[in-house]
Order: C-alpha cells, then structure tokens, then sequence
C-alpha cells in the first residue's frame, strides 16, 4: 500500500494476469456463467446510480470498486458475497466518499424496486404490462424489518469490500481525459464526445474488467478513436494515439472490446428476458 | 494482456517497487505483534506493535464505529484516502491497514490504520514537567512543521486542526503531522512566496479546527477561508512550545476571540479589512478596543521571535505569512541555529495512558530539573551527563526521519540509565539528573545574545558552517541532505519528491461532470452543475421516465440536511463529561445525519480523538455515553 504518486494519482492499479487467472478459474467452477452475472449485476449498479441520482462519475467509481471486489475477492476463493448486496455496498460506498451521499435506506428502496416485478429493467421486470392491471407498489415495498436486515448486510459487504480492495477506493476515470484528448485533437463536436462517453461508460459495464486491466489515457484514446471512426470524424494522420502514451496493441484490443460491447449487450439482454426469474433469485441471492 | 509489453518508458502498475502487487487486500492484524496499549479514551485505542514481517514497530490506530448506522465512518475513509495520497518526511505515513476478521462471519471485522511509531505528541511532551525546549530545538521543530505545512497547502490540502496533540514526534527528533480526519482538498490556488494566504472562491464549513487554535476569521465565521486557517495553528504551536502550555485557552468561542483581540489588538479595518462583514462571533460584532500586548508577552523569546510569531498570528488572512516565506525568516537563519533533528535530546515516551500520571502529580512531584534530558540546556551544558546524540544517525546510512522508512529501528543503542524503584511504577521518570539550580522549567534563552553560551564541550554548536536551515558539520547528512539524496539532486528546500499534480483535479472527490442540476437541491458547495459530456439518459438501458412512484424515498429529506444545532454551553474541554443533552436520543435517532460538513461531506463519526479539545462539531461524534463517562473516569 505504497502512497499515490504523481503518476498514481492519474493511474489505477491493474490487475495482473494471475489474478485474471484465477478469476476465470473461479467462473469455471460455477454453473452460471460469471461473465454473464457480472454484466447483469454492472447493469443493476448503473440503473440503481441513476435512480439514486448519482452523477457517473460516482456510479462509475462504484462500478470499478465492484470489479476490484470481484477480482480480489473471488479469484482468492473467499466466501461468495450475495450480487445484490454486493452492488448495494458498492455504490453506498463511492456514494459516501463523493459529494452526493446517499441513505442506505435509499439504496434498500431502489434495489427493491429494480429487483421487483415492476422494474423498469427492460431484462428483470415483466414485460410492459398490458395495460390493464400495472403491478402495484407492494411489490417493491421494503418494511422496516426487512431494511433493518438488508442494511446490516450492506454495512458488512462495505467493509469486506474496503479490506479486499486495500482501502484503495481512489479510481481515476477516463472521462475527463478523452474530453481533453478529443479538445487537443481540435474535432470537438457534441455528436462525437457523445459517442466517446457512451464507448466509457459501455466499458465500465464489460465483463472484460477493461477498467482494470487499462490505464484511462488508453481507454480514452480507444473510445475516442472507434468513436470518430462511427461517427465519421476525421482524426489527424499518423499514430496519433502514440503522443498520449498508448500503444498500437493496447489501442487495438480495447476498440475491439467497446466495439464488440454492443453485441454482447444485445445478446445478454435476450438471454436473461428468457430467464427473469432466474436472473432475479441469482441477483437476490437466491441463487 | 496488452499491457505486459511496455516500452521502458511506460510504467508498470501492476507491482509497487518491492515487486508486491499494488492491487491486493489489507494485511492481517496477526501481521503484528501486540507490545501494548498507548492511549485510550474518547478516540479510540491506539497500540503499539511490532510487524512480523519487517520487524518494526508501529502504532495501530484501531477505527471505531461509532455510528453503526452509518457504517465505515468517512472522516476514516477520507483520512486513509487523503494520507494515501500523501509522502512527506513531515507528514504521518499510513502504512497500510490492517484486518481483524471476526470468526462469526456476520460480524464486521475491525480495521486499524498502521502508521510508524511516534515517540511523543507534542502537546504530552510539553505537559511534562521534566521536559523544556530550547531555542535551537523549537527552532528544529518549527522548521519541520512549516515544511510539513507547505507540502500540504502547496498539494492543495487543508488540514483544519493543526494543534500540539496532532504534531507527533519521535526519537529522532522528527516532528510529523497527524490526524487528518478533518482535512479536505483546498480548491483554490495554493499560496504562492510572498502573497500570504491568497484568497479562496468557494464556501467551506467552518465548523472546524479546535478551538484554542481557531483562527479569528474562523471565529467570526468566515466561510470563504484560506491554508492561512492552518498557518494561525502553526503560530499557536509556536507560542506554546515557549509557554509549556496552550497559549488562546478561550473557553468558549466569544471568550477565544476575545482571548485573540487581547493578544494581537481588537480588529478594525486595518488589521483586519472586511472584518465588519462577517457574520460575527456568536452573534457578537463589536468588540472592545484592544492594542495587543504580544510582545510584552513574548519579551523573553527576544524581537526575532516576536516577529515571526505575529507574522503568524497576524489578524487579517490575506496576509497572514504563508508557509513558505515563515521558512524564509530570518528567526531561522540568526544565532541560536536550528538544532538538527538526530542531535535533540531523546524523551521518556508519552503517550496517553503516560500522561495520565503527570496530569495528577505535576505538583506533588519535585521540580523536575532540565539539564541533562534536554541535551542543549537553557546554560548551554550540551550533554552534560554523558548522553551523546544516538549514534545510530552516523555512518550506517540509515535514515531515521525519512517518512517510511524511519519506522525500522534499530534497536537502541544504549539502554536507558537506571531508574530508581520506587518510582518505575508511578512515575516513568525521564532519563536525566536533578540539577538543584533549576527548581523550574528555565526560560528559554533569548534570542540573540546568547551565541557564546552554546559553544561547549569543544564543539561549536552554533556552526560557522551553517547551511540551509540545519547545522552542517561532518556528523552525517542532515535533513536537507538526506533529502536531496531521494530526490536524486533536487533543491535544498521544496526538494519534494513527489507532488500531487496539477491535474489531481481528476479526484472522484470532485464531480466533474454531474447531474447535480436534477438533485432536489443542488447543496452550497458543489460546483456549479453541468451537464456537459455527461451521458444522455436515453442512451442508457431503460428509459429516465421509469422511476417508480415513491419518488420522494430517493430524495433525502431536506431535514436531514441541516446541521444539528449548536449548544453554546457544550464543554469542549476532555476533563468534562459532556451533559446528557434533552435532544441527545432525537439525535442519535436521526435516521441519516447529514453532519457538519456543510461541504457537502457527511461525518459518520470522530473515530480519533486523540485529545478532545476539539472543535464542537465532533462532539456528537463521541462515542455512546457510557463508555465516554468510563473513559472519562478512567483518565482523572
């Protein structure tokens, strides 16, 4: 736990290939597919930022946290912490160290609601009802007894992710940096930073852990360039990408992660509509 | 992975130096060996312990959890992630953290923030009787601390309660600030040489600083404060290492201010300009006409001194001194010379549970004499009784006050002289000799016309070879030195070696592109609300329409946003209980307490009260009745 450096301060820490070893083992071992569960539960986390009304970055830095958990946690064999709980902690956590705070009763509500049959979860919730009869609030009411008991499970899963993750919740994000890059590259356009910030924040949700396995100069520098390549904008000749400090390799396998995100995205999303109820008990603990 | 070819200019991140991977979890407390309790009481426990690892000796600051309610407290999460940032030789390093799992998996483990032991507090050291300062050493100390200050504020730092119990010192001689639980990143620029404090844009809480070093415009409740807010605590330090004690002991926050206008003069527009705006001091605004009498007070510290210390303690924050110019003046650079920290005298440690002892027999006992401990004495009898400097600073390279490394300790290398027996048990009596002819702690010497005095022992103390800052004779490197060694040929001062950069604006402590405009109410602090390069909602999976009926469970209650009210009568002061309040179960029923940080940062709990003369906003903080009244009790 060495202090942050200069360079640090810019950087994350990144996983080793051990570690992403292990993790695989791990996936390996369960009968669901872990790729597929952590997508689920990233989706749940960014849904339930937004309902919290958290700002991205917040959500974004929760969203890290809960991939350093996992990685950390999992690939190491501990006890598997429950998925819901688990995104719960997380974003009462980076929500607690931002400027925007949040109520563990606040966080218990959400997850009710988003885990619930009425979520707006296009893969949790039931189809559009028809109609006639909406489901009702009861179904996503959490009574005092029950938050009482979430919110003890909540404040042990925030210390088990804290001790995990070394107390190294300090996640630098690429968000900023690509708005710099994109400045510096003179092509600003509102089209093109909207498509770059989709590329960053598709990325947090990939179960390829690219937060973690890619510093934020080269996760910015491959959304910016797969997202001038959609939308049409013309970039300066030569290796640009060279002068923020990326390489060709590293530049080519993350515009191929975002890129093939979508696809991954779609194919989840009609797996689990498929599987509600299961995906809701394993997201619960259920399973 | 991509990353693992890198080109020799790219940094690999996955390991830190040592080869241990940077991206792993906490060490366990089995880590360490228990050698015993330092302090207990209102913050906590702290211990001492011994790593299996390395072998050194650490204090392990266990984190209370105070507030259940709330989970980890943030003051803790915010110390650990600000301290992490950090690496100063002035500066407390946090090693790491340490976990003690419960075996019942439901319960919460316990953490402990794992820093290098320190010797002393200053504020333990100058309460015991058998220990005075003298210049040359007060000098050394102020030194560190102002370089200590000007790392901070240069990384844009504030600290918010610069105090003698937050100053640790060890044996070594080196001064470390502790105790960040009250710091925040400062979002104005930091000082620059010669422009005092500067001027800050924004609005911070002002509910910080304990109050016997709050400054004046923190008293009258300026919002829009400076690093200057620190600087006033500095001079207060630098006071009261020449009193022994505390020297603006308000007791409450009118008595304090009063205190300070009788010290430095009542303000008015000169001294203090725009001080007629604000909003006043407990509601106070006029206050009667005062011409200061600091240096009659000080008269004995000689002019330098008394210069440096109004400097310090200076009314208006604007021009306050900053850091770095208090470096630059010349009380540090005339006769007597700073001393340098592996030449001060080594103390008896005090700590907590020590303290405790002087505290009920700082009259009973004999005057406890000077000479000896004290190597430099106030006559200039340099190690008079055979206690030569620690020898381990010479020679072996070793490099005791360098942050991070000063912790590995050698073990002594001498053992402590013998102690008479009846005393071992009620009083650790320091390592020195009665010296008859000093029935009290002496004055220190006057500034300027003592240079003879401290030519002893044939060694010329004040050193004709003097050189940035420390004496610079051939006994190892000095401070500066060693420092210059890790920078790798940097400057004397400022050599730095690692600075938060510039673009350290990328903290997550700062949203940079938020939806704060759709909050219920966007708070005081946040800056301004932009939507700019946020996400459209639309393009997220489920349409921004969706949210379900109960909107208003997301939105905590404006209520909760207020801060709890202030009681006037509140004791401040360690020695006292705090009243059982009538409104005290509605407060600790609050559901969610949006605390005193009106920054728009929740405080869930002062889990580190070394010595509870703090600011009033922690006392709500304090941990349940009970153990508070136990510990109290414990202490008298």
């Amino acid at each position: 736990m060495a202090p942050i450096t200069e360079v640090e301060h810019l950087t994350n820490p990144l996983v080793t290939v051990e570690q992403l070893y292990s993790l695989q083992d791990d996936d390996r071992n369960h009968a669901e597919n872990g790729q597929s569960v952590r997508y689920a539960q990233a989706v749940l986390t960014q849904a339930a930022g937004i309902l919290l009304r958290l700002p991205q970055d917040v959500v974004a830095t929760s969203l890290v946290l809960l991939q350093r958990f996992w990685v950390e946690n999992l690939g190491q064999g501990h006890a598997t912490a429950d998925l819901k709980i688990a995104s719960e902690a997380s974003i009462y956590l980076s929500a607690k160290l931002s400027f925007t705070p949040v109520s563990p009763r606040s966080v218990c509500n959400v997850y009710a609601y988003l885990l619930s049959t009425s979520s707006s979860l296009p893969f949790i919730g039931c189809p559009p009802p028809s109609a006639a009869t909406p489901p009702g609030p009861q179904s996503y009411y959490v009574s005092e007894g029950s938050y009482e008991r979430e919110r003890e499970k909540i404040l042990l899963c925030e210390s088990l992710i804290l001790s995990s993750i070394g107390f190294d919740v300090h996640v630098a994000l690429p968000h900023t940096l690509a708005l710099t890059y994109v400045q510096a590259l003179g092509v600003s356009s509102r089209k093109l930073v909207k498509r770059v910030l989709e590329h960053l924040n598709g990325g947090l949700l990939s179960p390829q852990l690219l937060y973690l396995t890619h510093q934020p100069n080269a996760l910015a520098v491959a959304a910016i360039y797969l997202a001038a390549k959609e939308v049409g904008v013309k970039l300066v000749d030569g290796n640009w990408w060279e002068v923020f400090d990326v390489e060709r390799e590293d530049l080519g396998f993350l515009v191929l992660a975002f890129g093939s995100f979508v696809g991954f995205a779609a194919a989840e999303k009609e797996r689990w509509e498929n599987e509600r109820e299961k995906l809701r008990e394993l997201l619960s603990g259920g399973g | 992975m991509a990353q693992a070819g890198g080109t020799p200019s790219k940094v690999p991140l996955e390991r830190t130096d040592d080869g241990k991977l940077r991206f792993r979890g906490c060490s366990r407390i089995q880590d360490y060996d228990f050698l015993g309790k330092l302090g207990e009481g209102t913050f906590g426990e702290v211990s001492k312990a011994r790593s299996k690892r390395t072998g050194a000796v650490v204090a392990l600051k266990k984190i209370l959890m105070h507030n259940e309610k709330d989970g980890f407290p943030i003051t803790a999460l915010r110390e650990i992630k600000l301290l992490k940032q950090l690496d100063h030789v002035n500066i407390l390093k946090l090693e790491e953290m340490a976990v003690e799992r419960s075996k019942d998996p439901k319960k919460k483990p316990s953490m402990f923030m794992v820093t290098p032991y320190m010797d002393h507090d200053l504020s333990g050291l100058l309460e015991n009787p058998s220990v005075h300062f003298t210049e040359p050493q007060i000098k050394c100390y102020m030194i560190q601390l102002l370089e200590g200050c000007k790392y901070l504020h240069e990384n844009k730092i504030l600290h918010r309660d610069m105090k003698a119990a937050n100053l640790l010192i060890n044996n070594y001689g080196i001064l470390q600030i502790a105790d960040f639980g009250l710091a925040r990143p400062y979002d104005d620029e930091p000082p620059k040489e010669g422009q005092g404090g500067g001027e800050a844009t924004r609005d911070y809480t002002c509910l910080v600083v304990t109050r016997w070093y709050r400054p004046p415009e923190l008293l009258l409740q300026l919002r829009r404060y400076t690093t200057a807010i620190d600087m006033w605590g500095v001079g207060c330090v630098f006071g009261e290492m020449f009193k022994g004690r505390p020297i603006l002991a308000g007791n409450s926050d009118l008595n304090q201010a009063q205190q300070i206008f009788e010290l430095v003069g009542s303000p008015n527009d000169d001294n203090m300009p725009g001080w007629s705006e604000l909003p006043g001091c407990e509601g106070v605004k006029e206050f009667e006409f005062r011409r200061g009498n600091l240096p009659t007070v000080f008269r004995e510290q000689g002019s330098l001194a008394i210069s440096l210390l109004s400097e310090l303690l200076k009314l208006d924050w604007r021009k306050r001194v900053n850091a770095i110019d208090a470096l630059k003046h010349p009380y540090f650079h005339s006769p007597p010379l700073p001393a340098r920290p592996g030449d001060l005298p080594q103390f008896e440690d005090s700590h907590e549970l020590d303290r405790r002892k002087f505290r009920g027999q700082k009259q009973a006992l004999p005057p406890a004499p000077a000479g000896g401990s004290v190597g430099m004495g106030p006559n200039g009898q340099w190690a008079e009784n055979g206690r030569p400097p620690p020898n381990i600073q010479r020679g072996r390279g070793h490099q005791p006050y360098q942050n991070g490394q000063g912790h590995h300790r050698p073990p002594p290398p001498y053992s402590r002289p013998y102690q008479p027996g009846p005393d071992i048990d009620t009083y650790r009596r320091p390592t020195l000799h009665p010296d008859p002819s000093l029935p009290l702690p002496p004055k220190p010497p006057p500034a300027l016309d003592q240079s003879g005095a401290f030519r002893n022992n044939n060694r010329v103390l004040v050193d004709p070879q003097y050189n940035g800052g420390f004496r610079n004779d051939s006994r190892g490197p000095g401070i500066m030195d060693q420092r210059r060694d890790r920078s790798g040929g940097g400057a004397v001062y400022g050599g730095d070696r690692r600075r938060v950069p510039e673009v350290a604006k990328v903290d997550t402590y700062i949203p940079n592109y938020s939806n704060v405009s759709e909050r219920a109410a966007p708070r005081r602090d946040e800056p301004p609300p932009s939507r700019d390069g946020y996400p459209p909602r639309e393009s997220l999976p489920f349409a921004r329409d969706s949210v379900p009926p109960s909107r208003e469970a997301f939105i905590p209650s404006r209520e909760h946003q207020l801060l709890p009210p202030r009681d006037p009568t509140y004791p401040l002061r360690d020695d006292l209980p705090p009243p059982r309040r009538e409104d005290d179960h509605r407060r600790d029923g609050l559901p969610y307490e949006r605390g005193r940080y009106e920054d728009g940062r929740r405080d869930a709990g002062g889990y580190d009260r070394r010595r509870s003369r703090s600011p009033r906003g922690r006392d709500w903080d304090r941990p349940p009745m009970r153990e508070r009244d136990a510990a109290d009790r414990y202490r008298r």
